[in-house]
Parts: structure tokens; C-alpha cells; sequence
């Protein structure tokens, strides 16, 4: 487990953002390859439920180190790098889960294949 | 040997200079100073900006009236094609590159760039590789498929000529020298600061330019890869882009875009940090939310890796998928918001001089907002079907790209212009020069808006009249050529205040960052000794500062043993911890670019055994180069004096700045071999007449028992790194070898295994696929061992040892990555696709 | 009067064969709604963002201490930085999203798009009937007021398929097949052009669109057939 004050609290959850978002497009990609839903369906579906929960699932890192790193940066000692890193990356999080809400709600809207 | 009694400042001055200075004459091309490359890189990016912006004049001048024949069609396809190419990769990055080289240095309080040399070959790399594309238009045969390269139409079949060859060819060449001064940058950023600048009390210019830095290691490699790919299609018939053989023409926009998307904020972000550096400047106050801008920072350099489909809109991708790519566009207005409103707020709180460097800054607002806000309109995909491929899309792009760069740019250029030399601009032409352009741009793009939503398709020749597009176009070409005279006013305001400029007093604007502790013009060591620095605002703090550090007050003053010197730090704290020794003007970083060019040209000219000549000259060189390290006579050879200093030369210690840049190197690297790695699963799934060969066409049991030796090796060297880590160091020698040995072997196997698979690379994407990963294995499998061999003869030359430990421990990650490689490649491209179905 | 004038100038500037602001089917007319929707929007945070920082560098700010600052920066950085993207991207989406969903070539109601296979060459375009071996070459014949998929290829290289009245591209890809489903309101005479530059004289690769009534189109088709 990184530190709330380690400098890669920085990048660690944008990472992990990238990596989601690589399977979520990669996995749309080979789910339409593979076993395309039907298109009456529209996005009620087996893939677009997946994606869903793929997103959810990502969300619960991103928002447990959004309030860990907050909570360090507040306990730590004002002016010390370790504060800075910590609430930077605490806003990092909190915008990374934002997008990747923002991102993944759009399963809810289309059909998957067309 | 110390100095008796205190020096005087002129005294060190001459002592210094006798170090740090170019050689005279033509030897000024041996140099490797940051001050001399970061002007040169500027001086030639400029160049190449007035080429491309000839260019886009004589764009304007056909499409000024309808049904126009001054330029034929071919030339103008030449044309459009250059202009881009030209903007993009031999003006805008380089000459960013340029001013990071030149300043990034200053502003860590630090001498030089942790890798002097490769900022050489970096410059000689992009200087070559910009002439040979250059030459393609002086030649007539200039690339003509538009500048970002679609196949097919830039494939053998529909572009026979070499125009295509030029473009793949000399653009890998400028890419090379742009990664390296990725990996350069992002060292020196994070290990030469001067001591106690911590991450947080950086020059807010500095966040910018390591994410740019970072975003160029990780973006650049999948065009090289796309580049090369396409290459070995048109040389060697290798049908990675052809559907017929199995390819797929979108696979290159996909690894096109997956750069050139990145690109436009690795452009954008450090003219963005050249905003946040002048707005506190001229409002007299720190910068509001530090923090929020590093965020913002950090969010771009991610998120502009998530928005490279938005560029492939209309191709067919299912309208979810692009949903995804849509949103994500659109939410890159958030980091791009934070930063505007905190300059917002800055200016808010801070009393404003509003000067020449301002008025360019206000500049960039209008522009650069209008051009945001069309951003997130293209990012619309209903939107998006209409416009794509119109003027719209081009009037979007000049206004982000004008707006996002040109403009912060010349506001940096004029307020960094004392410091280049010495003397302060002219007020009254630089006011023209920028109402000029200012009035002249937006004449010509605003209305291009308009041209595009009446339906007029980008990169046509002419066009109907009557078709309502003739009095744009018309104004639009006006506009152009009033830019076209605010740029030349500009250029001779430059020219003039070389001449007629008033003396620049020392920090004219009231500055906060090292940079201007530096004289102007800034001697070739930036500062004779190194400050100690705990604040953001050490010259508002401080401003005594240049005074007592030219007087040589502070850190690392010895110069004596007649080595360029500067203090390496701890990534995070800025602690100092050794001193970094580097290298003095050198040869070789220009001989290997030169090779290189050998090579470059000969490929296009398809003289393949003067490419071999080439390519073995420059592994000469660059051998050459890595000998020239460490304890060797020519860097720094052991010394009694080092014993008497509080710290350790870096190639004493086993954390030097070396194996940052061999990590950060493998970075860009894998995200190579993860572009192929993609190529290859994409192709899989998507390319219409993919077909794999009924048997699997490699010798299996050679390849598994290669990889099994490559593994001995990797771990042999990894064990032999951290007994010299501990202090360890009997039987070094004949480790080395020993480790040499089961490698050769390894890539013995490696051999007949390429030799004795039944591939047809030409006829099958599949083949190609394997054949390209083969080969990149054999490339890294024999350096590595090269590079093995040539510990062990330095083993015996007495440069490496447990009190020279710091070369293997560079070696040891080049080790792992090319085992780490081998197995990848292993599971993803013979196990996965036999649990498929795939030839067994 | 004056509303009259301008609304009328206005029009006049926007009209013309390939304007996409001169809308004739629903693809095209909810992209130029979309288009004016966000070119109004567009407008007034330009013009207030630029407002705000020329007034900002005008305003005499007195003494701003540390906690003046903080608030200032709250104020704009999580207000304007924050909220207002999020705020705008929600709208714009609420929009989008069914506007582009509309577009989408799925099943319909009741029966089956016509269908029309048109294939890009260097540089003209072959355009088929299938089912009733009728070819044109460069012009498009279509029923009017019904929606219409046109299957899209290539021969050699990446084209784009466009009518700009009649709404959205769609490239045409070697080894791919892409259907874009368009529907003129009206019978007339609509303009097409390829969008993707595809070489020497991707300036001259246009056609034209026949829109009829579709007993008229269904009479056409059938004749041409018969001869």
C-alpha cells in the first residue's frame, strides 16, 4: 500500500484510471467481436452491465484515496511537502473519480455495437 | 589544491569559464552547454516556422478566389503536407524543447542538464532530420498525403514516389531527438535541483515541462512504431496497413492519433507554463493555487492520452465507444478551466503591469478560449459528423495552436529577450508586431469557421464559386498576409534591439526565479556557486541573491580539478546528496547523428549496404560515448581531492542520474512494445482479412530454451549488481563474462529461430507482426550483451569496481526489461493466440 | 424591422448547396441546432471570461492578504474551474446524447430503410441499388421524406461520404462497410462531396442527390430495371 504522502499518490490513481479505461474501450471492442447484444436491446444488455460494474469497481479505490489523502494532508504540518503531495493527490482523485463516473454513465445511454 | 584567500568575482569568473567554455571556432559544434543548444534549438525551430509560414502564404494566395491555378494540385497537396509537418515537428515541439533546454537549468539552480551530450545529439538529430524533410521540397518530391500520413493513400500503391519515405524517415529522426530531451528533462528536473528546492517550492514552469517532458516518453514511441511499420510496408512489403494481407488502414490512425493527440498538449502545456510564469511576474504576487495548477497539470498529461478517437470520429467506431472518447474530451476543459481561473485570480489580487509580454498574454486568452470552446464543440459526436474534415476543424486547430502556443510563446520570447541578450525590445514595434497579428489572425480563422459550416472540406485545392465560400476565403487570405506582416514586424524588432535595445539592468521585471540570478546574457556555468534554496520566490525573497552567488557565496565553488560540476538532489526533498560530474564539449554526439543521417538517407535512396556502414559507425560512436564515463581519463578519472568533499561524485554512488535515465529510456521503450503489443491484439480483432498460417511458423522448443538462458543471464547480472551494492566486488570480471557468454548463447538461439521459422512476413500481417517482435527481441537481447562485455573490459580497466558500482546498476534494468519483454511477447504472442485458436 | 434585416442577411449567408447551416433533413437540422445552441452558449462565456480578466488586470486590489487570496481562489478556481465545465458538459450532453442517438442506423419501427450501396473511387462514386442491378455513377437518386441507409465502401483509398444538408460523414474505409442513414424532408436537389482528402483531385470528387417522392423513386428504380 502507497503512503498518503508518497509521490506516487500523484500518478497512482490516474494509472489506475488509464487502466480502466483501456479495458473499458478494449473490452467494448472484443465484446462487439465477440458476442455482439442485438440491437433492439438497446443499452440493457449484458455488456453495457459489465462496463457498468467495471466502473463501479474502479470508483471504490479512487474515492478511498481521495479521503485518505485529504486526511493526511490535513494532519500533516502546514508548508511540509508531505501535506502538498498528499492534498494535490487528493484532488487528483477526486477528479479522477469524477471522470471516470462521468465516463462510465454514458453505458446507461447507448446501445453497445452500433 | 585550494585557493589561497577569497577569489575574487572576476577571478572565478575566468576560472569557470575556462571550464564550462565552447571551444572557439568551428569547435563550437563540439559544444553541449544548455545555453548554446537551447538557442540553437530555438534559432532553427524559428527557421522552420518562416518556411512553414511561406507555406501557408502561398496556401492563401490559391485559395484567395475560387477556381485559382496558380499552384497545381499536386504541388498544393506538397505544400498543405509540409505546412503541417513543418508547424508541428520541426517548429512548435523544438523550439518548446529549445527554451526548456535553455531554461529549465536556470531555473533549478543548477550548471548544465544531467546529459549533456544527449542534448547535443538531440539537436544534431532534429537539425538533420528537419533538412531532409526540408529537402523533400527543394527536391519536388515532397510528402502529399496530408501531414498526418493515412494509409493507404500514403502507402506504396497510391504514393509511389519517395515523397512518403522523406516524411516516415525524417520525422522518426526528430522524434528521436524529442525523446531524448524527454528522458533528459525529466532527470534533470527531479535529480539536479538545487539543495532544499522540494517539489513543492519548484518554479511552477518546471511542473509543466516534467509533465511534457513525461507525456513525450510515453507518446512519441507509438508514431516511431507506426512510422517504422509503415516503412517496412513500403520498403520491404510488410502488409501491417493492407487489408489485403491481413492489415488494417485504421491501425494507423489508431497509433497516429495515440501520439497526435498527446502531442497537442505536450505543445500546449509549456506554453501554459510559460502563462503561469509571466502573470505572477507582472502582477507582483504569487501565483494563485500553486496546488490547483500542479493538479491540473498531472490531470492533462493523463486524461490527453484518453481523447485520441475523437480525431477518428467518422471512421465507424460504435457511437458508445466514442461516447466514452467524447466525454473525455470534454472533461479536459476541466484542468484547462482550473489553470484559467487561478491566472484569473492571480490578476485579481495582484497589481497588473500591463506591457508588451501581457498584451501577447491577453492575446492568448481570447484566442486560445474561442479555440477551447470549439473543443468542446467538436467533441459532440452528432456535431462532430458535420464538421470533421472541414475549415471549421482547421480554424479550431489554429486557434488552439495559435492561441495555445504561438501566442504565450512570443509573450515569453519578449520577456525572456534581456535574458538571451542583454538588452530590453522596443515597446512601439512590438505593439504593432502584435495588433498585427493579433487582428490578421483572427480575420483569418474566425471567419474560416463560417467556410467550414458551409460545408468547405479541408485540404482541397480550389474550390466552385457560387458556392458561398468566395468572400471567406477572400478575407480569410487578407487576414493571412496581415499576420504575415505583424510576424515580420516582430522579427525586426528582434533584429533592431540587437543593435539599438537599451542595456537590461539586471532582472528588468522584478522576477522571482533563478533564472534571472543568472548575468545577461548568462555565462556558460549559469552561476558560479549554487544558492541553497527553501522558497518559491527566492528573488523576491532574496534580492541579493545574484550578487552573492556571483561572488561565489554559496554551494560548490571548487573548480580546480577542472570538472563541469552540479549538485544532484533527492527526487522529492531536493536534498542534496552527491555531485553530478559532467561531460565537456564533445565529438560524438555529433559524429552519431551523423551516422544516423547516413542511415536515413540511404534507406530513402534504398542503398541498403551504405545503411549497414551507417548504422555500424553510429553504434561506434555511441559505444564510444558510454566508454567516456565514470573513472575514464576523459571524466573523471580517481583524484585525491575528491576524498576531502563532503559529497560523493555521482559515479561513486550506485543512484546516479544514469539509471534514472535508463528508466525512463525502458519507459519510452514500453510504451513501444505496448504499441505493438496493441498493433498486434487489434489487428486480431478488428482487421477485415486477418489470417493466421495453418501451422505455427516458430521453432518452439529453441525459442523457450532461449528464453530460459536469457532469464539466467538477467538474474546472474541482477545478482552480481547488488553484491556490488554491498561492497562486493571478487570475481567481477569473469561475472561479466561469464554473463556475456550465456547471453550470446541466448541470442545464438535467438537466431536460428528467426532463421528457421517458416514466416511470410510479406504475404501475412500476422508474420510481419511476429517477425518485427523477433527482431526488437534480437536487438536488446545483443546490446545487452554488448553492453555486458563492455563492463567487463571496464572491469579491467579499473573504471568499474565496488568503488565504481554505478554502471552495472545502470545496465542491470536494461536486463530485466529485455527478459521482461521476452516473456510478454512469449504469453501475448504465442500462448494467448493458441488458447484461441490460433496455429499451434 | 431591424430584427427582419438581419435575420434575413443571416439566412442569406448561411444557405448555400453544402451548408450544413441550411439544414434539410433531421441529422442535419439537430446538428445545426446543437450548432447554434453552442455557439450562443460559447458567446457569452467568451465574452464574460475575456471581461472579467481585462477588468481584473484594471482593478485596483487594495491589500489582499493570505485568507483574501484563499477565498479569491476558491471562488474562481472551484467555480470557474470546477463547476462551470462540469455544469456546461452536463447540458451539452442532456443534448448530445439523444440528438446523437437519433442518428443511429437502428432498426425502425415499422419496415425497412431503403438501402443504397454507394462505393468510393479515386475519384467518383459508384452507386448501387441492390437487389436491382441498377448502377449510377456520381448521382444519387432517393426516396424523399423516408429514412435511407447508404452502405458505404471503398475501392482504394479512405473517402468520406457527405451531404451536407442532409447531415453527417462517414468515411469510407478499405475492407470495411459502414451504413450512415440520412433522410431528406423534401424531394429537391442536394450536393455531396468526399470530406477525406484521398489524393490529386479529392477537390473534384462530388455528386449529386435526387431526392423524389417515393412512389416517383419507386417508379424510377422500376424502369431502370426494366431497361
Amino acid at each position: 500500500m502507497i503512503a498518503p504522502t508518497h509521490p506516487m499518490q500523484l500518478v497512482v490513481g490516474l494509472i489506475l484510471w488509464s487502466v480502466w479505461f483501456v479495458a473499458l474501450y478494449g473490452g467494448l471492442s472484443v465484446g462487439c467481436a465477440v458476442a455482439p447484444p442485438a440491437e433492439e436491446l438497446g443499452a440493457a444488455n449484458w455488456l453495457n452491465l459489465s462496463l457498468l460494474v467495471l466502473t463501479a469497481v474502479t470508483l471504490l479505490p479512487l474515492l478511498y484515496w481521495t479521503r485518505l489523502c485529504w486526511r493526511a494532508g490535513l494532519s500533516s504540518q502546514p508548508g511540509s511537502t508531505d501535506r502538498f503531495i498528499a492534498l494535490v493527490s487528493s484532488g487528483v482523485h477526486l477528479i479522477t473519480a469524477i471522470a471516470t463516473l462521468a465516463i462510465g454513465l454514458t453505458v446507461l445511454t447507448l446501445p453497445p455495437c452500433v | 589544491m585550494t585557493e589561497p584567500g577569497p577569489r575574487s568575482a572576476e577571478q572565478i569568473h575566468r576560472e569557470f569559464h575556462q571550464v564550462w567554455r565552447n571551444l572557439p571556432g568551428l569547435g563550437t559544434l563540439s559544444a553541449v552547454n544548455h545555453t548554446s543548444l537551447g538557442l540553437r534549438f530555438m534559432v532553427t525551430g524559428a527557421i522552420f516556422f518562416l518556411i512553414g509560414g511561406l507555406l501557408a502564404m502561398l496556401v492563401r494566395t490559391q485559395l484567395a478566389l475560387p477556381e485559382q491555378d496558380i499552384i497545381s494540385p499536386d504541388l498544393y497537396n506538397q505544400i498543405f503536407t509540409m505546412h503541417g509537418t513543418v508547424m508541428m515537428f520541426l517548429f512548435a515541439i523544438p523550439i518548446l524543447e529549445g527554451l526548456a533546454i535553455y531554461l529549465i537549468p536556470k531555473m533549478i539552480g543548477a550548471r548544465d542538464l544531467a546529459f549533456p551530450r544527449i542534448t547535443s545529439l538531440g539537436y544534431y538529430c532534429y537539425l538533420f532530420g528537419g533538412l531532409i524533410i526540408f529537402s523533400s521540397l527543394v527536391l519536388g518530391m515532397a510528402p502529399d498525403s496530408g501531414w498526418f500520413m493515412y494509409t493507404p493513400l500514403s502507402s506504396a500503391e497510391f504514393a509511389p514516389g519517395p515523397g512518403s519515405d522523406f516524411w516516415l524517415l525524417g520525422v522518426t529522426f526528430v522524434e528521436i531527438s524529442a525523446v531524448a530531451a524527454g528522458v533528459e528533462l525529466t532527470v534533470s528536473i527531479l535529480r539536479s535541483r538545487t539543495n532544499g528546492m522540494s517539489l513543492r517550492q519548484m518554479p511552477i514552469y518546471c511542473w509543466y515541462i516534467l509533465a511534457m517532458a513525461l507525456m513525450i516518453v510515453f507518446g512519441f514511441p507509438p508514431l516511431i512504431l507506426a512510422s517504422i511499420l509503415l516503412e517496412l510496408e513500403r520498403a520491404a512489403g510488410m502488409p501491417f496497413f493492407e487489408v489485403a494481407g491481413g492489415g488494417d488502414p485504421i491501425l494507423w490512425q489508431h497509433l497516429f492519433w495515440l501520439f497526435g493527440h498527446p502531442e497537442v498538449y505536450i505543445i500546449f502545456l509549456p506554453a501554459a507554463g510559460i502563462v503561469s510564469t509571466l502573470i505572477p511576474v507582472f502582477s507582483g504576487r504569487p501565483i494563485v493555487g500553486y496546488r490547483w495548477i500542479v493538479l491540473s497539470i498531472i490531470l492533462t498529461g493523463f486524461i490527453s492520452f484518453g481523447l485520441w478517437v475523437h480525431h477518428m470520429f467518422t471512421v465507424g467506431i460504435p457511437q458508445l465507444a466514442q461516447a466514452f472518447f467524447s466525454v473525455a474530451s470534454m472533461l479536459v476543459a476541466v484542468p484547462t478551466g482550473i489553470q484559467l481561473f487561478a491566472w484569473l485570480a492571480t490578476l485579481w489580487t495582484g497589481r497588473v503591469v500591463f506591457n508588451l509580454p501581457m498584451l501577447w498574454i491577453v492575446g492568448f486568452l481570447i484566442i486560445f478560449v474561442c479555440g477551447g470552446l470549439t473543443g468542446v464543440m467538436l467533441a459532440l459526436v452528432p456535431f462532430n459528423w458535420q464538421v470533421h474534415d472541414t475549415h471549421f476543424v482547421v480554424a479550431h486547430m489554429h486557434y488552439v495552436l495559435v492561441g495555445g502556443m504561438f501566442f504565450p510563446l512570443i509573450a515569453g520570447f519578449y520577456y525572456w529577450l534581456p535574458h538571451f541578450s542583454g538588452r530590453m525590445p522596443s515597446d512601439v514595434l512590438g505593439r504593432w508586431g502584435f495588433w498585427l497579428t493579433f487582428i490578421g489572425f483572427n480575420t483569418t480563422f474566425l471567419l474560416m469557421h463560417l467556410t467550414g459550416l458551409l460545408g468547405m472540406p479541408r485540404r482541397v485545392y480550389t474550390y466552385e464559386a457560387g458556392l458561398g465560400w468566395d468572400w471567406l476565403n477572400l478575407l480569410s487570405s487578407v487576414g493571412g498576409f496581415i499576420m504575415a506582416a505583424g510576424v515580420a514586424m516582430i522579427i525586426v524588432d528582434v533584429l533592431l534591439h540587437f543593435r539599438f535595445g537599451r542595456k537590461a539592468p539586471q532582472n528588468p521585471w522584478n522576477a522571482d526565479t533563478l533564472d534571472w540570478a543568472t548575468a545577461t546574457p548568462p555565462t556558460t556555468y549559469n552561476f558560479a556557486s549554487l544558492p541553497t534554496c527553501s522558497t518559491r520566490h527566492p528573488l523576491w525573497e532574496n534580492p541579493e541573491l545574484p550578487r552573492t552567488i556571483e561572488q561565489g557565496e554559496h554551494g560548490l565553488t571548487e573548480i580546480s580539478h577542472g570538472r563541469r560540476e552540479t549538485w544532484g538532489s533527492e527526487a522529492v526533498t531536493g536534498k542534496v546528496t552527491a555531485i553530478f560530474h559532467l561531460p565537456t564539449n564533445s565529438w560524438l554526439p555529433l559524429c552519431a547523428a551523423a551516422s544516423l543521417a547516413v542511415v536515413c538517407i540511404s534507406l530513402l535512396v534504398r542503398v541498403y549496404e551504405l545503411s549497414i556502414v551507417g548504422a555500424v559507425l553510429a553504434a561506434v560512436f555511441l559505444l564510444r560515448w558510454s566508454w567516456e564515463n565514470g573513472a575514464h581519463p576523459a571524466m573523471a578519472p580517481p583524484s585525491a581531492e575528491e576524498s576531502t568533499r563532503d559529497l560523493p561524485l555521482h559515479s561513486r554512488t550506485h543512484d546516479g542520474p544514469g539509471l534514472w535515465g535508463m528508466v525512463i529510456t525502458l519507459m519510452a521503450n514500453g510504451a513501444l512494445y505496448m504499441s505493438l503489443l496493441f498493433a498486434w491484439f487489434y489487428l486480431w480483432t478488428v482487421s477485415p482479412e486477418w489470417s493466421i498460417p495453418d501451422q505455427q511458423p516458430l521453432l518452439m522448443l529453441p525459442l523457450l530454451a532461449s528464453g530460459i538462458l536469457l532469464t539466467v543471464s538477467a538474474l546472474d547480472f541482477r545478482r552480481i549488481t547488488r553484491h556490488l551494492k554491498a561492497g562486493r566486488d571478487s570475481g567481477l570480471q569473469a561475472a561479466f563474462w561469464r554473463i556475456a557468454l550465456i547471453g550470446t548463447l541466448h541470442v545464438g538461439l535467438l537466431i536460428w529461430v528467426i532463421a528457421g521459422s517458416s514466416l511470410a512476413p510479406t504475404e501475412l500481417a500476422h508474420d510481419a507482426v511476429l517477425l518485427f517482435m523477433l527482431i526488437y527481441q534480437l536487438f536488446h537481447s545483443g546490446l545487452a550483451v554488448i553492453l555486458t562485455a563492455l563492463q567487463a573490459r571496464r572491469v579491467h580497466y579499473g573504471y568499474v569496481s565496488r568503488h565504481y558500482p554505478y554502471e552495472p546498476v545502470v545496465v542491470a534494468p536494461f536486463w530485466l526489461y529485455t527478459t521482461g519483454v521476452f516473456w510478454l511477447g512469449f504469453a501475448a504472442f504465442i500462448l494467448l493466440p493458441m488458447s484461441w485458436g490460433g496455429a499451434a | 424591422m431591424f430584427t427582419l434585416v438581419f435575420t434575413s442577411l443571416l439566412l442569406a449567408a448561411c444557405s448555400g448547396p453544402y451548408s450544413t447551416l441550411d439544414p434539410a433533413g433531421p441529422s442535419a437540422t439537430s446538428a445545426a441546432w446543437l450548432w447554434w445552441g453552442m455557439f450562443g452558449f460559447a458567446t457569452v462565456v467568451l465574452i464574460v471570461i475575456t471581461l472579467l480578466w481585462l477588468y481584473a488586470m484594471r482593478r485596483d486590489p487594495g491589500e489582499v492578504d493570505q485568507r483574501d487570496a484563499q477565498r479569491v481562489q476558491n471562488r474562481w478556481v472551484i467555480g470557474g474551474g470546477v463547476v462551470l465545465p462540469l455544469a456546461s458538459i452536463t447540458l451539452l450532453l442532456a443534448f448530445g446524447i439523444p440528438a446523437g442517438h437519433n442518428m443511429l442506423p437502428l432498426p425502425l419501427e415499422d419496415g425497412e430503410p431503403a438501402r443504397i450501396e454507394v462505393t468510393g473511387h479515386q475519384w467518383w462514386w459508384e452507386v448501387h441499388y441492390p437487389d436491382t442491378g441498377v448502377t449510377l455513377r456520381n448521382e444519387i437518386r432517393m426516396p424523399a421524406g423516408v429514412p435511407v441507409d447508404f452502405v458505404v465502401r471503398s475501392e482504394d483509398v479512405i473517402h468520406s461520404f457527405w451531404i451536407p444538408r442532409l447531415g453527417g460523414k462517414l468515411d469510407m474505409i478499405p475492407g470495411h462497410t459502414g451504413v450512415l442513414r440520412l433522410q431528406a424532408d423534401e424531394p429537391g436537389t442536394y450536393h455531396g462531396q468526399c470530406a477525406e482528402f484521398c489524393g490529386v483531385a479529392h477537390a473534384h470528387m462530388r455528386f449529386t442527390v435526387e431526392a423524389l417522392p417515393p412512389e416517383e423513386f419507386q417508379a424510377w428504380l422500376e424502369a431502370q430495371q426494366d431497361d
